[in-house]
């Protein structure tokens, strides 16, 4: 569990993002079992007042749950996983896209160089 | 809470502290800046009386200090304050008989944490390993609130680390920290507060996360912007 953090977005959010990414690509999931605040904070090396507010934020987005006595857990609910995937995508591509958009490319053009660069990287990680 | 509240202080006829006003909460770490000789030390030990302020207010808890703050309350400066003939298990010894409040318990772990040697005196230790000592015997006192003046400077990068490291456990958890600090950038994401001193007065008191989360600024780019440098 190793998070550079920039310093200018809050440490919860970044904190909330990195348990996003790790849902999206599955590494995280459904109904497992997540660390407490206190050894997240000490895993991260981070504030536990901070830790103790991701927790809270996600628990709110319904991205985990805790019952009584029990350590936090992934929800198991497929609808808001799949929405964290999703959201994660349309981020990045937006992203993308107003990065991009500056530069006035016509969008065929771009949409082959995507897919030419996309999958030159797939091929070198394979 | 510890509340600092329009304290002036005079050495001589130069004026240090020309009003500062703050407050520190329990469960929090609040971080004094300012550049050398603003006052970030004077104010540590006026919060302990150990130097006398000339107008002013300092509370503890809603209470004024006495001899019974020093249960409550510890002080780690930046040297050590125990005989260099001693060695660390000497300075613990010296330490349990004079607290009530020592933990014996804490220190061992501490002691592991930091990994110390009982029988090295102190005078053998290199900077990094006294500064660790120095933390030992302030953070194995159970006490609700820590003073710590520039732990970080001048000691390694993974030492400043491993102090860093102790900000994340539970050895602080539930304190109430007060620390002054040049290394904003190793402790950045650990704050919660940070007071900023400039001329006698604190010239912004505000929250990191807040800071990053409404102004999309890190605690240095709030820094630059009051000192203008």
């Amino acid at each position: 569990m190793n998070v550079n953090f920039n310093n200018r977005d809050p440490v919860y959010l970044q904190i909330v993002r990195y348990f996003k990414e790790k849902i999206a690509i599955g590494e995280l999931e459904p109904g497992e079992e997540i660390p407490s605040r206190r050894e997240l904070a000490n895993r991260m090396k981070i504030n536990p007042n901070t830790a103790q507010r991701a927790y809270k934020e996600m628990e709110e987005q319904g991205l985990i749950y805790t019952e009584r006595n029990h350590p936090s857990k992934i929800t198991t609910d497929t609808k808001t996983l799949g929405k964290v995937r999703e959201e994660l995508i349309i981020e990045a591509v937006d992203m993308f896209v107003t990065s991009i958009r500056s530069i006035n490319v016509p969008v065929e053009e771009l949409l082959d160089l995507v897919r030419v660069k996309y999958t030159a990287n797939d091929d070198k990680e394979a | 809470m510890i509340e600092v509240k329009a304290v002036e202080k005079k050495f001589g006829r130069k004026k240090i502290l020309k009003g500062v006003s703050f407050t520190a909460n329990k469960g929090e770490i609040t971080c004094l800046i300012g550049i050398n000789g603003v006052g970030k030390t004077t104010i540590l030990n006026a919060i302990m009386a150990l130097t006398p302020i000339n107008k002013g207010q300092i509370l503890i808890d809603g209470k004024r200090l006495d001899k019974t703050t020093f249960e409550k309350i510890t002080f780690i400066p930046d040297v050590i304050t125990m005989l260099p003939q001693m060695t660390i298990a000497e300075a613990m010894e010296f330490m349990n008989d004079f607290y009530t409040c020592w933990n014996q318990e804490r220190a061992t772990e501490l002691l592991e944490f930091f990994r110390l040697n009982l029988s090295d005196r102190i005078a053998s230790l290199s900077k990094g390993n006294t500064a660790k000592v120095n933390l030992l015997l302030g953070l194995a006192l159970d006490v609700d609130y820590v003073l710590m003046d520039e732990p970080f400077s001048g000691i390694d990068m993974f030492s400043r680390e491993e102090i860093a490291n102790v900000f994340t456990s539970h050895l602080i958890e539930n304190r109430g920290v007060i620390i002054t600090t040049h290394e904003v950038g190793d402790i950045e994401h650990l704050i919660d507060k940070v007071v900023l001193l400039d001329d006698g007065i604190v010239t912004k008191e505000f929250s990191a996360e807040e800071a990053r989360e409404n102004e999309g600024k890190s605690v240095i780019d709030v820094m630059r912007e009051v000192y203008k440098r």
